[in-house]
């Protein structure tokens, strides 16, 4: 399954994304490191047409300093989707950063959204953490398994250095009272998921989620750290895919256990 | 140093060796009842002689040991002991539904008032062949478990597994654990990987079925693994596992004692009970890095004298086994005395209780 970069203009911004597969659409926002790919994808894309977009602003696009809110930012991509011409409702999955804004998307369009993925959400995080900036420190706050890391060239110091700039001007408090009182509305089937070895989400966070979301479902991805697809791509994709077919009844198990007939 | 009664509750009747999984064929159900009962009695008689802990363990298919589920046993031990803590040393969780393992202790801790250990082990070799566990997976399962069975204690919220070994969509395990953030966990430490496992995590030590030199080796392991974590493990988090005859004097422990240390006797009894099975569990992987010196420690044989002087077997006067016990204390800074009883008959082992009860453990206090 290989997945092909387009470009679609949405909302004024020309915004690229990779797509592979047949299928349900699958819309998958990145974190804050930008726009990547796992096997995680590539396994999903084997039942769904996944959609990953990069925010203006990440990778090689301009620096983007017109989205004045993630809200605003949540907007533009939702016309991204729509321009792409899904349909009325599509599956959304967000990580980290990009969960964040995943929930925005969702809180100001909740017809739309048939499922709601949120992998390492950093919608709610520890008081005065951030990323560390030495890349070894980083690579080692991802990764639980930095072998399993798809070869990729990194990107360059201004491109790392732009996006930061971004995050950090609209990844909003630690705690967010606007998104949090917003998050009690919301009733999409919502799948949250934290690595037990996560450093810079820690899976303690996760239990917020169901406080707030009614409809959510929090799951620990054992033996992975942020990155929760590279680290365990092929638990992090079976999940996502059950979740996205059979939504809360997800919770009921139909493999067979006959052994021999 | 604290002193814990263990005991696996044999079927008290002689029987030859007859391998592994023994037959029932001669089975007697007066016989487990009289013996489980036997247990259960003396488990009360030490909590009332000061005891710090009684133990219960898991073992299946053989006479040794009546206790295939100590929780089971743990739950009737809880009606009888009144005082003394509740040790499952251990519950084997590779072979267990490991959220089944976490509300079977958190029952224990609430109907006890919290006085429940969790120790939790990987078992035995032959345990694998009892419900088809490839023992090759055995030490990535219990770490694994180990991890899940802390996490459905702790977690306020339901939550969804997806492990290696374990996918469990949604957890929510009522009753909870009474001890905060919940009871404490023992696990062996004899493999190099597992002690430094239990260091990492700040889990206490269990050392069993082993000797003192070697049980020093394996805490080195684990007080270094430590010390790179940042801590230094207390006595207290540290338990030796030894069996023990107490009498009026040396030669008549001595004697008493002769029957239990014959070269047929390894150390590890359970596990060399069917050494055709232990060859094969050991060649799929099972004892991990050091596969030869932990089969040497499992098939360790040797007299009494030499038993008694690498700390396996404290045996003679009240007096000489409280120095016994004094070296085990020095050599391994070990502040936990896990104790079976062994003498040749149940009226022998009552008066060693009493006698270690009465004049060794105060004075083990001290030391």
């Amino acid at each position: 399954m290989s997945f092909v970069e387009h470009t679609v203009t949405a909302d004024g911004f020309d915004i690229r994304y990779v797509a592979a597969g047949d299928g349900p659409p699958l819309v998958c926002l990145h974190g804050a490191g930008g726009l990547r790919l796992s096997r995680a994808h590539e396994l999903l894309a084997r039942t769904h047409r996944v959609i990953a977009f990069e925010a203006p602003g990440f990778g090689e696009s301009p620096a983007n300093e017109r989205s004045a809110s993630l809200r605003e930012l949540a907007a533009t991509m939702l016309a991204g989707v729509d321009a792409l011409g899904v349909g009325d409702t599509f599956d959304l999955c967000g990580t980290s950063f990009g969960a964040k804004l995943a929930l925005w998307l969702a809180i100001d369009a909740p017809d739309r959204l048939g499922a709601l993925v949120l992998a390492s959400p950093a919608a709610i995080r520890l008081p005065g953490t951030r990323p560390p900036e030495d890349p070894a420190e980083m690579m080692a706050i991802l990764y639980q398994h930095p072998e399993r890391v798809p070869p990729s060239a990194p990107p360059s110091p201004e491109v790392v250095a732009k996006q930061l700039t971004l995050v950090e001007r609209l990844i909003g408090p630690a705690r967010d009272e606007e998104l949090e009182t917003a998050m009690r509305t919301l009733t999409v089937p919502t799948l949250v998921m934290f690595g037990t070895e996560d450093r810079l989400t820690p899976p303690e966070l996760g239990r917020h989620y169901p406080e707030l979301l009614p409809h959510a479902h929090l799951v620990l991805i054992y033996d992975a750290a942020h990155a929760l697809d590279v680290d365990r791509p092929e638990a992090f994709a079976a999940l996502v895919a059950d979740f996205l077919e059979q939504r809360g009844q997800f919770v009921v198990r139909r493999t067979s256990g006959l052994l021999y007939p | 140093m604290r002193a814990a009664l263990f005991s696996i509750v044999p079927y008290e009747r002689p029987s030859r060796p007859r391998g592994w999984p023994v037959p029932a064929d001669d089975y007697s159900a007066e016989v487990a009842q009289a013996s489980m009962e036997r247990a259960l009695d003396s488990f009360a008689v030490a909590d009332q002689l000061g005891f710090d802990w009684i133990s219960v363990a898991e073992h299946h298919y053989a006479p040794g040991s009546l206790t295939p589920n100590p929780m089971v046993m743990a739950a009737a031990v809880i009606q009888r002991v009144k005082r003394a803590k509740i040790a499952l040393l251990g519950s084997n969780i590779p072979i267990q539904n490991p959220v089944r393992v976490a509300e079977e202790f958190a029952m224990l801790d609430t109907l006890s008032g919290g006085r429940v250990i969790a120790g939790m082990l990987r078992g035995t070799s032959n345990e694998y062949v009892t419900y088809g566990v490839n023992p090759a997976e055995s030490r990535e399962r219990f770490i694994e478990a180990l991890r899940l069975i802390v996490a459905a204690w702790t977690e306020p919220q339901p939550f969804g597994w997806m492990g290696r070994y374990y996918d469990y969509r949604t957890i929510s395990i009522w009753p909870r654990p009474v001890q905060t953030p919940h009871p404490e966990i023992f696990m062996s430490i004899s493999s190099p990987e597992m002690a430094e496992f239990a260091a990492a995590h700040r889990i206490s030590a269990g050392l069993a079925v082993t000797t003192v030199p070697r049980a020093r080796e394996s805490v080195e392991v684990y007080r270094a693994a430590a010390r790179q974590h940042g801590w230094d493990p207390p006595p207290e988090q540290v338990l030796h596992r030894a069996a023990v005859h107490v009498a009026g004097s040396d030669a008549e422990a001595w004697a008493d004692c002769a029957p239990f240390a014959t070269p047929d006797r390894p150390v590890g009894a359970l596990s060399m009970a069917n050494p055709a099975i232990d060859e094969a569990v050991a060649g799929a992987g099972y004892y991990g890095r050091d596969t030869a010196q932990q089969r040497e420690r499992i098939m360790a044989a040797g007299d009494l004298r030499e038993r008694i002087d690498t700390g396996q077997i404290l045996a003679g006067s009240p007096d000489t086994v409280l120095q016994q016990a004094s070296a085990i204390r020095r050599e391994l800074g070990a502040g936990v005395l896990e104790l079976a009883f062994i003498g040749p008959t149940p009226d022998k082992r009552r008066r060693s209780l009493e006698l270690f009860g009465t004049q060794v453990l105060p004075r083990m206090r001290e030391l």
